[in-house]
């Protein structure tokens, strides 16, 4: 792996600079312009099935772009938002249209392949549907053995939305090992909703519902450099005229914001005449909070969800959307602090999605993971994460190392680091001995949080990826964070992966499997 | 109580070095490893009283370095040229040696190695011996040997292909007598006979015992040979402090044993005091150093003492990489630690032993900016005559 890394590097510049320079994906918004969300489509009698093509193409300015592509009539639509209902089917069929020289970048598969065989590259995809605790199987969300290869007629994906599936904000996005930093970088991602919040949190019924979903790119991922933010695909540049979102003066919104980005962690903050506002929390992750609380600001991690309600001010007002600055560790990426939209006050405000008026209420006892706190755990385990540089370029190794194993890179065919049983709950605690921040995720089910530092957490909500903060060096004690895990849904059983949520990281092998048997 | 008696001899030498003066200007160098389109240069700053520094002079290469790269490889050495003190400084984007003079602090010679050599993205490496100087290519994985020719410059005589057992990279060499050994990126170590100049293998490649067995994740990086040749101590990249010894008094690399301590995040560079009973061990990601005591009869490790955390940490630098000497001799005296960063600059940590415990404390006056370098990975010391 570390000699992959270097030759990775040199093809992979290689084959971005080989990229077909027609544009197969559509145009993306201008900077400056009104900020729309994506179209939805919406499941009908209990059922959605669409059709995308994954396909890449250069801009005017360098920016490699990966698009999901879904043809409506005679429009091209990319990465549309997914609405489904609890106990809705999906069926997704994915055709594979990247065109990147993929003998520059690959990477052994085993040999028990879901879908095409062959070494995955730099062009083959897949898709993780982020958050959802649907099955790690093939055609529903299994990332280790799934490859869909350039040039085939396609993949089909058919899955069922748990009847107890949390209402909320997920997303999905390609996860083929060792590449899924250049399609996402790219903007291959897309909003899922699972509808009813207003079953749950009834503040929301009737409000304009807005969805933003937060992607980052750079010119070379993996390169160091400047990066652009965008919303909804729309650049957010640090300095001058930016994003506009409109809204009616004094009007409540519904936002439901998704850090699709490769490694920002987001500090979210409507400012208004130069203050952070209280903004009224929802739900994080997809899963609705017990009770809602106000904040002035939301860390969303890479990967991380978070929904809340926002009030307009009156006319005559200044307003924005902004992230404050990160600090992410000695060897963390600078996330930096910049507006992300400016609020534009008019009457004549439009687009977003409005939410409906609630039928009934719902019983929040009922939904998945909701009595996860009265569950004793059987297993303790200790996780840590950890980094080796051999120098300023490398080699470079990111570890997640259950405690007392080797510490290794994650190999496709690796025997799973973790075996339990469905069944089973257990307490991890994840540690940080790195000198950056790293954002914890597990595929197929939520956890809660109920420590940070070895005292209860402030907020003990249910999500699927966590910040642990960085270790500050010599004489600090490493930071943690303590997570029950619920593996006592039968939809569990199988291997999936647990990992660190900044791409690069996850690409480089900072990652392991976890077996749950039936 | 073996470290007690072992420190206690050390602070009767301390003591002793004390009283020797020199009468050259002692320079500790920097190899400024600037990028395109400006060109790199060897900062020159004198040693005063108590081991502070004082910026003299940068001298001009006119070449280009990267500004990064492996921390094992260390690009600026000292060597005659049978006539006067030289620095030779490598340029990693050019692919050249420079040859700078002491004495006067102009550039003599500027080599390179064969058309094939190229350590553009992680460096080239410099170690001497016997009048020849040996260059580390670590991305064409090549080791070029050259002639120290006079006016301090270099002869290219031949390149010598070298991997690691699994493919990695050359990372780090050292050399002492006919021995020349090197690390690899892969965590594999192999030794060379120079006697004749260009490195032939002695056949021994192998992986170091912390790579395979230990639970940390290792890999040998940089190099010291004990004077008498007998072991070899290598300084792990590592998620923690491991060192590892091998015996090669047989003429080749024997298994190596492990030293370790949690205490510490990677510990690519190691620095063995002139009279083999400190090794200076950098915390590359930590902020800190630490001194192990050695016993050179037995070859064996035993941690001694460590600084506080090093000012500037995260603000001014990220990464501490290579170390040289405060003095020439006993203990050393404390090291110099080259900090990376966007305002890169040299600590200087004095090393003590009072009633057998030692200490090794940051300077108040330190630390050093290099105002030329803003990815300083290598320093050196040079003397004029």
């Amino acid at each position: 792996m570390r000699t992959q890394l270097k030759h990775g590097f040199a093809g992979m510049v290689m084959a971005l600079t080989s990229i077909c320079a027609f544009g197969q994906c559509p145009d993306r918004p201008a900077t400056g312009t009104v900020v729309a969300d994506a179209p939805s489509l919406v499941s009908q009698n209990g059922t959605l099935a669409a059709k995308f093509t994954m396909a890449q193409s250069v801009d005017i300015y360098g920016y490699t772009h990966y698009c999901y592509k879904y043809a409506s009539g005679s429009q091209i639509i990319e990465a549309p938002t997914l609405r489904l209902n609890p106990g809705d089917k999906l069926g997704l069929d994915i055709v594979n249209r990247n065109n990147a020289d993929a003998e520059m970048m690959k990477m052994a598969m085993p040999p028990a392949a879901c879908g095409d065989k062959g070494m995955a590259t730099i062009s083959s995809t897949n898709v993780h549907f982020h958050g959802l605790n649907v099955p790690p199987k093939c055609h529903q969300d299994d990332v280790i053995n799934t490859l869909i290869q350039p040039g085939t007629p396609g993949f089909q994906y058919g899955m069922q939305i748990p009847s107890k599936e949390p209402p909320g904000l997920y997303w999905y996005h390609p996860h083929v090992h060792g590449f899924t930093e250049f399609q996402v970088n790219g903007g291959a991602a897309g909003a899922l909703i699972v509808e009813g919040m207003e079953k749950y949190r009834p503040e929301v019924a009737g409000l304009t519902e807005r969805v933003f979903v937060i992607r980052q790119q750079f010119l070379v991922p993996w390169v160091p450099g400047p990066y652009q933010l965008t919303i909804n695909y729309q650049v957010a540049p640090f300095l001058g005229g930016g994003p506009i979102i409109q809204m009616k003066p004094g009007e409540k919104q519904f936002w439901r914001v998704a850090n699709a980005t490769l490694q920002d962690f987001l500090k979210l903050a409507f400012v208004v005449n130069g203050k952070a506002q209280p903004m009224e929390m929802i739900a994080m992750d997809g899963y609705p909070l017990g009770q809602t609380r106000l904040q002035k600001v939301i860390s969303i991690p890479p990967a991380g969800r978070a929904e809340f309600i926002v009030q307009a001010p009156a006319a005559g007002a200044s307003a924005s959307f902004v992230t404050e600055s990160a600090d992410t560790g000695p060897t963390g990426n600078p996330d930096q602090a910049q507006t992300l939209g400016t609020i534009q006050l008019t009457d004549t405000a439009t687009g977003g999605w409005h939410a409906p008026s609630p039928a009934m209420q719902a019983d929040p006892g009922q939904l998945k993971f909701a009595n996860l706190s009265e569950q004793t755990p059987m297993t303790q385990r200790k996780l840590y994460f950890s980094e080796e540089f051999g120098g300023t370029n490398g080699p470079i190794q990111f570890y997640i190392t259950v405690d007392g194993q080797k510490q290794k890179v994650f190999d496709i065919n690796e025997a799973p680091a973790i075996v339990t049983k469905v069944g089973a709950v257990e307490d991890w605690t994840i540690e940080n001995r790195a000198l950056e921040t790293h954002a914890f995720h597990i595929h197929q089910i939520h956890f809660k949080l109920l420590e940070v530092d070895g005292k209860p957490a402030p907020h003990q909500d249910l999500l699927d990826t966590v910040e642990v903060p960085y270790w500050e060096g010599n004489g600090h004690p490493y930071h943690s964070v303590k997570v029950r895990m619920d593996f006592r849904d039968p939809n569990t059983a199988g291997t999936f992966v647990f990992h660190c949520h900044i791409l690069l990281h996850e690409d480089l092998g900072m990652m392991h499997k976890i077996l749950v048997e039936p | 109580m073996r470290i007690a008696n072992a420190f206690l001899a050390i602070a009767v030498i301390v003591c002793l070095a004390g009283s020797i003066s020199f009468a050259q200007t002692r320079y500790v160098v920097t190899n400024d490893d600037i990028g395109f389109p400006l060109p790199n240069g060897a900062s020159f700053f004198s040693v005063g009283a108590n081991g502070t520094l004082t910026f003299q002079a940068q001298v001009n290469t006119h070449s280009w370095g990267i500004g990064g790269g492996y921390f094992g490889a260390n690009r600026v050495l000292s060597a005659s040229d049978g006539q006067q003190p030289c620095v030779y400084i490598s340029q990693a984007v050019s692919g050249s040696i420079a040859g700078v003079a002491v004495n006067t602090l102009t550039l003599g010679g500027v080599a390179s190695g064969s058309a094939t050599d190229t350590g553009q993205s992680n460096g080239i490496g410099l170690v001497t011996q016997g009048g020849y100087l040996y260059a580390s290519f670590t991305d064409s994985n090549t080791i070029a040997t050259f002639s120290i020719e006079g006016g301090c410059s270099l002869t290219f005589i031949s390149d010598t292909v070298v991997t690691g057992v699994n493919g990695g990279n050359i990372n780090a060499m050292a050399t002492k007598g006919t021995v020349m050994v090197v690390t690899y990126t892969d965590g594999s170590i192999e030794s060379f006979n120079i006697a004749n100049g260009v490195p032939v293998s002695n056949g021994d490649a192998q992986l170091s015992t912390a790579t395979v067995k230990t639970k940390d994740a290792t890999f040998p990086n940089e190099i010291q040979i004990t004077a008498d040749g007998h072991y070899v101590i290598f300084g792990d990249t590592s998620t923690a402090v491991i060192l590892e010894v091998s015996d090669i008094s047989s003429g080749k690399l024997t298994t190596t044993k492990v030293y370790g301590s949690q205490n510490g995040i990677s510990s690519s560079n190691i620095l063995l005091s002139p009279d083999e009973r400190v090794l200076y061990v950098v915390d590359t990601q930590g902020d800190a150093v630490t001194a192990f005591a050695f016993e050179k009869n037995s070859g064996t490790l035993k941690y001694g003492c460590k600084s506080g955390p090093i000012r500037g940490q995260s603000s001014s630098w990220s990464y501490l990489v290579h170390a040289a000497l405060v003095s020439d001799t006993g203990t050393g005296g404390g090291v110099y630690v080259a900090e990376f960063g966007a305002t890169s600059g040299i600590a200087l940590l004095h090393f003590n032993v009072a009633n057998g415990k030692c200490t090794l404390q940051e300077d108040s006056a330190s630390p050093f900016v290099d105002p030329n370098s803003t990815g300083l990975l290598s320093i050196g010391i040079a003397k004029s005559q």
